[in-house]
C-alpha cells in the first residue's frame, strides 16, 4: 500500500473514501455486564466516516475475527476500530485480522472499554456507557486520520558487541555465539570474570566461583565466533541499530584470543587478591579499532558500595571491614588455619551490620555529609552475608557471630535455608529500626569494638554489643560508565542503574534501539539472575538480528518537507545522535530529515517545531486533537 | 449529536503514557477499583510532544482538568520528562495570564502498578474540578 499524499497532514481524511468498521465486544459480561453496548453501537452507527458498526460476545475469538475481515472485504471498510480489552491485550491480534483482510494493519485503533471503563465503573452503569461511547468517538476520530504505514525495515550486521566480562557478559557472548551470531566482548580490565571472580565459594550451589567462571571462560575463549578484547576502553560510538559503529582502544592482541587454562587459572586465582588482581600483562601498547556491530548488550555491572570515612566507623579502627573484603580474607585463608585472627588480632566474636549503603533514607542517612543516597535494596547481600557466616561457623565453631539487620530479604531459591541454617547453628540476631541504625564505637577495652542499637526482637531494649571485628554489608552501587551513557545517550533511572524501556514487556531493552541490557548494570541481581537475563538478552538479540534485517514498529518522526522551514528546532531540541538532522534539497533549501533507524518516537521534536512539520508516525498531534474534540461529542 | 461542553459533568483528560502510566491506568481496572467515569484516559508515547498550545486548546474546547501521567524519572526516552516538567511550569505561566487555575493542569509520575497513587491523582482532580464547576454555577 503506498502513501496518499493528500492525507499528509490528516486532511485527507474526508477527500479519501474513508470507511470505518467499529466493533464492540462484550467480552463475556465483563464489558456489558456494565457498558450498554447496544446504546454504545447505535451511537457508533452515527459517527462520521462509520460504515458498519457491530457487536460481538468476544470480538477476539474467531467468530469475532472474522466478522471483521469479511466486512473489510464486503464493506470496503478502510479503517476499524474495536472497543474491548486494553490494547495491551489484543492490539497485534486486530493488526493481525487487517492484515489478513488485505489491508494495511496499522489502520486500526482500539478504545480500551474494559480496564478503563467496564471494571472500574460498576457503579455508575450510564455513566459507563457516555464515557465508552466517547472513547469509541476518540478512536473513530484517530481512525480517520490514521495513515497506512509500513514497519522500518534495518539491514544488519550479524554481530553483536558485548561490553563487560563479568559473568553477565560471559554467560551472553556465548549464548550469542551458540546462536550462531559473532561476538566481540569488551572487557576494560586485563582479565574477565568481572566481581564474581573476587568470591569463593558461592550461593545457591556451594560451588567456587572459580570454578563456574572457568568453565564459562574456557568456553568463550575457545569459540570461534567470539572475539575477546581486555584492557579495552570505548572511545567512540556511532551509527545505530543494524549498523552501530564502535572505536575501542585495547590493550594487546587484536584478534580472538584463546585462553589457555594455566592463564585462566592464574588470572582468576590472582582475584582473590582483591578487586585489581595481580593482573597479567596483555603485551606492550595499545591499539585502536573499529568494531562494526548490529547491537549492543552493556554487561557493566557494578561496584561494591564503598562507605564513607566514619561511616558506622569505617577507617577508624582496623577492625571494621565490609563484607567483600572479608569474603577476601577467607577466600585467601587470612583468618587463618587455627583461631580465627586478623592481622595478628584474634577474632572471637563478629558483629554484621546490615544495609550500609543501601535502603537510605533521607533524614537518616544524609546526617554525615553525603549527597547521593541510595534507597534501592542492593538484594544479595542478606544472604551472601548470611553465607559467609555460615562459612565462618563451618570454619571455627567457637567464634560468636551476631547479625544486626532492619530486615533480613533472603528472597531467593534456597537463600531462606540458609537463614535458617545460621540460625540453628547459634547465630544471635538483633533488629534495629529503619530509623535508628546501629552506632559503633571504638573503644579501649578488649574487644575494642562496640555496636550499640535499641533491639526490636527484645521490645528496644538498649543493648551495648562487644566484638573484635564489625563487618560493614555493604551493597551494590551501578559501575561507573558515564562516556557510554553520554555516548549512546542511555536513559538511567532515578536509583542510576541503566533503565530498561519496561520491566515486564521489555525486561532487557533499552530505549536506545538495539541496545540491550543484562546483570547488574540494571540493577543488583545475584549471579542465577544476571546469568538468566544474559540468555534473555542473547536470545532477543538473536531474534531481531537472525534474519539479517532489523524490522521496527514505524512510530518515528517524519518531516513534512512541504511545511519545513529549516529552522533546525528539532535537530536542537533531539538528544539522539543524528536521529534528525538538516540536509540540502534539490531547491537548494535545508531540510529536516529523520533517520528512522536511530529516531525512537518521542516526538520532543514535534513539540517545538514552529510549522508542526515534524510529527511522530501514529501519534500525530492533528490525530490528538481530533481525539479531544471526540471526547466532547454527545452523541 | 452535540458538541461543547456546557451544562454538563466536568471532564477531565488523561495523557497516560505508554510504558508507565498506560499500564498503570490499567492495573487499576484489573483489580477492579473504582473511580469517576468523567476521567478519559488517552494513550500516548511521552506527553514530551505536546507543545504549550495544545494544553490552551484543550481548555478553550471544553476539558475542565488534565492530568499528565508520565513515567517520571523512570521515563525510558532521554531527558523527555524534565523536559515535559518544564513546558508544564511553562504552560501554567500562560495559564495565570488568562485567569486559569493552575491546578487544573497537573504532571505526576505513575508506574505501571500504581493504582494507589493513579486513583488519588484522578479522585483529587476530580474533587477540584467539580468544585470549580459548582463555584461557576453559583456565581452566574
Ligand atoms: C558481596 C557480594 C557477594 C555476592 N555473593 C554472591 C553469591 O554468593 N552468589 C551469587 O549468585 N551472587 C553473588 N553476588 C552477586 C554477583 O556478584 C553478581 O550477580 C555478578 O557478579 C554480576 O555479574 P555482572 O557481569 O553483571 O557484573 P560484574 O561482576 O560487575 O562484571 C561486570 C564486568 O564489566 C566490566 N566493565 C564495566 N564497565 C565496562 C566498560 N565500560 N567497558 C568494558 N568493560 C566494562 C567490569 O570490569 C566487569 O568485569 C554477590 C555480590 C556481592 C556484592
Amino acid at each position: 500500500m503506498t502513501e496518499d499524499k493528500s492525507q499528509h497532514n490528516g486532511e485527507g481524511a474526508d477527500a479519501e473514501n474513508i470507511r470505518v468498521g467499529v466493533y464492540i465486544c462484550h467480552c463475556g459480561g465483563n464489558i456489558s455486564d456494565t457498558v450498554e453496548i447496544e446504546r454504545v453501537v447505535e451511537a457508533a452507527a452515527k459517527m462520521p466516516s462509520v460504515v458498519v458498526a457491530r457487536r460481538n460476545m468476544f470480538m477476539c475469538s474467531d467468530p469475532g475475527q472474522s466478522m471483521i475481515e469479511e466486512d473489510i472485504r464486503t464493506e470496503r471498510l478502510n479503517r476499524v476500530v474495536v472497543g474491548a480489552c486494553s490494547p495491551s491485550l489484543h492490539e497485534l491480534t486486530f493488526r493481525g485480522v487487517l492484515t489478513r483482510a488485505g489491508i494495511n494493519p496499522y489502520l486500526f485503533e482500539n478504545a480500551n472499554l474494559r480496564e478503563q471503563v467496564s471494571w472500574v465503573s460498576k457503579g455508575d452503569p450510564t455513566g459507563a456507557t457516555d464515557k465508552a461511547i466517547r472513547l469509541v468517538g476518540a478512536a473513530v476520530a484517530k481512525a480517520r486520520l490514521l495513515r497506512p504505514l509500513e514497519p522500518i525495515r534495518l539491514e544488519a550486521t550479524p554481530r553483536v558487541v558485548v561490553i563487560g566480562g563479568g559473568l553477565t557478559g560471559l554467560r551472553c557472548a556465548l549464548d550469542l555465539a551458540r546462536l550462531d551470531l559473532d561476538v566481540t566482548l569488551l572487557e576494560e580490565q586485563p582479565f574477565l570474570g568481572g566481581h564474581l571472580a573476587e568470591l569463593g565459594q558461592v550461593y545457591p550451589s556451594d560451588k567456587p566461583a572459580r570454578e563456574i567462571l572457568g568453565e564459562l571462560i574456557r568456553e568463550v575463549s575457545a569459540h570461534p565466533r567470539i572475539c575477546i578484547l581486555t584492557s579495552a576502553e570505548v572511545i567512540e560510538a556511532s551509527g545505530c541499530v543494524g549498523t552501530f559503529l564502535l572505536k575501542v582502544r585495547a590493550a594487546g592482541e587484536m584478534e580472538t584470543q584463546c585462553f589457555s587454562a594455566e592463564r585462566i587459572a592464574a588470572d582468576l586465582a590472582s582475584r582473590a587478591h582483591g578487586p585489581n588482581g595481580d593482573h597479567h600483562n596483555d603485551g606492550a601498547g595499545t591499539t585502536e579499532l573499529e568494531i562494526q556491530a548490529g547491537m549492543a548488550v552493556l554487561a557493566t555491572g557494578f561496584d561494591h558500595y564503598t562507605p564513607s570515612q566514619g561511616e558506622y566507623g569505617y577507617e577508624e579502627h582496623p577492625g571494621i571491614i565490609t563484607l567483600p573484603a572479608l569474603i577476601r580474607e577467607l577466600e585467601s585463608g587470612g583468618l587463618g588455619s587455627g583461631p580465627p585472627a586478623l592481622n595478628g588480632r584474634p577474632i572471637n566474636s563478629i558483629g554484621f551490620i546490615h544495609c550500609v549503603g543501601s535502603r537510605e533514607l533521607d533524614g537518616v542517612h544524609d546526617q554525615n555529609g553525603k549527597t547521593e543516597l541510595n534507597h534501592y535494596c542492593s538484594r544479595v547481600c542478606c544472604t551472601s552475608a548470611l553465607w559467609a557466616a555460615k562459612q565462618l561457623q563451618a570454619r571455627y565453631p567457637d567464634l560468636q557471630i551476631y547479625d544486626f539487620h532492619k530486615d533480613i530479604r533472603t528472597y531467593g531459591h534456597g537463600h531462606e535455608d540458609i537463614y535458617e541454617d545460621t540460625a540453628k547453628s547459634g547465630v544471635i540476631f538483633c533488629r534495629f529500626a529503619d530509623t535508628a541504625p546501629p552506632k559503633v564505637t571504638v573503644t579501649e577495652s578488649d574487644p575494642p569494638l562496640m555496636i550499640s542499637l535499641k533491639d526490636e526482637l527484645t521490645f528496644n531494649e538498649e543493648i551495648d554489643v562487644p566484638v573484635d571485628l564489625v563487618v560493614l554489608v555493604t551493597g551494590m552501587v551501578p559501575h561507573a560508565i558515564d562516556n557510554l551513557v553520554d555516548m549512546l545517550k542511555l536513559p538511567r533511572s532515578a536509583d542510576r542503574f541503566l533503565q530498561e524501556v519496561h520491566p515486564k514487556l521489555r525486561p532487557v531493552e533499552m530505549a536506545v534501539n538495539g541496545v540491550l541490557i543484562a546483570g547488574c548494570c540494571q540493577a543488583p541481581l545475584d549471579s542465577v539472575e544476571s546469568a538468566a537475563a544474559a540468555s534473555a538478552a542473547a536470545a532477543k538479540a538473536a531474534a531481531l538480528l537472525g534474519k539479517g534485517y532489523i524490522e521496527r514498529e514505524p512510530f518515528v518522526a517524519r518531516v513534512d518537507q512541504a511545511l519545513c522551514n529549516g529552522t533546525s528546532a528539532c535537530v536542537e531540541e533531539c538528544k539522539y545522535n543524528q536521529a534528525v538532522s538538516l540536509v540540502e534539497t534539490a531547491g537548494g533549501a535545508r531540510k529536516a530529515q529523520v533517520n528512522a533507524a536511530i529516531c525512537c518516537g518521542c516526538g520532543m521534536c514535534a513539540a517545538v517545531c514552529p510549522t508542526g512539520a515534524i510529527q511522530v508516525d501514529g501519534w500525530r498531534l492533528d490525530q490528538f486533537d481530533a481525539m479531544i474534540d471526540a471526547l466532547l461529542v454527545n452523541y | 449529536m452535540t458538541a461543547g461542553n456546557s451544562g454538563r459533568k466536568p471532564m477531565i483528560l488523561i495523557l497516560a503514557t505508554e510504558a508507565c502510566a498506560y499500564p498503570g491506568a490499567d492495573n487499576t481496572g484489573q483489580i477492579h477499583a473504582e473511580y469517576s467515569t468523567n476521567a478519559y484516559v488517552v494513550r500516548v508515547p511521552a506527553p514530551v510532544q505536546f507543545n504549550e498550545e495544545f494544553y490552551l486548546r484543550c481548555f478553550d474546547k471544553g476539558i475542565d482538568g488534565i492530568l499528565v501521567m508520565t513515567c517520571g524519572h523512570e521515563c525510558p526516552y532521554a531527558g523527555a520528562y524534565d523536559r515535559t516538567a518544564q513546558r508544564i511550569g511553562r504552560v501554567h505561566e500562560l495559564m495565570k495570564e488568562r485567569g486559569l487555575d493552575t491546578r487544573r493542569l497537573r504532571i505526576c509520575a505513575i508506574c505501571t502498578v500504581c493504582s494507589k497513587a493513579y486513583l488519588k491523582e484522578v479522585k483529587a482532580m476530580v474533587e477540584l474540578v467539580s468544585q470549580e464547576q459548582a463555584a461557576a454555577v453559583g456565581g452566574s
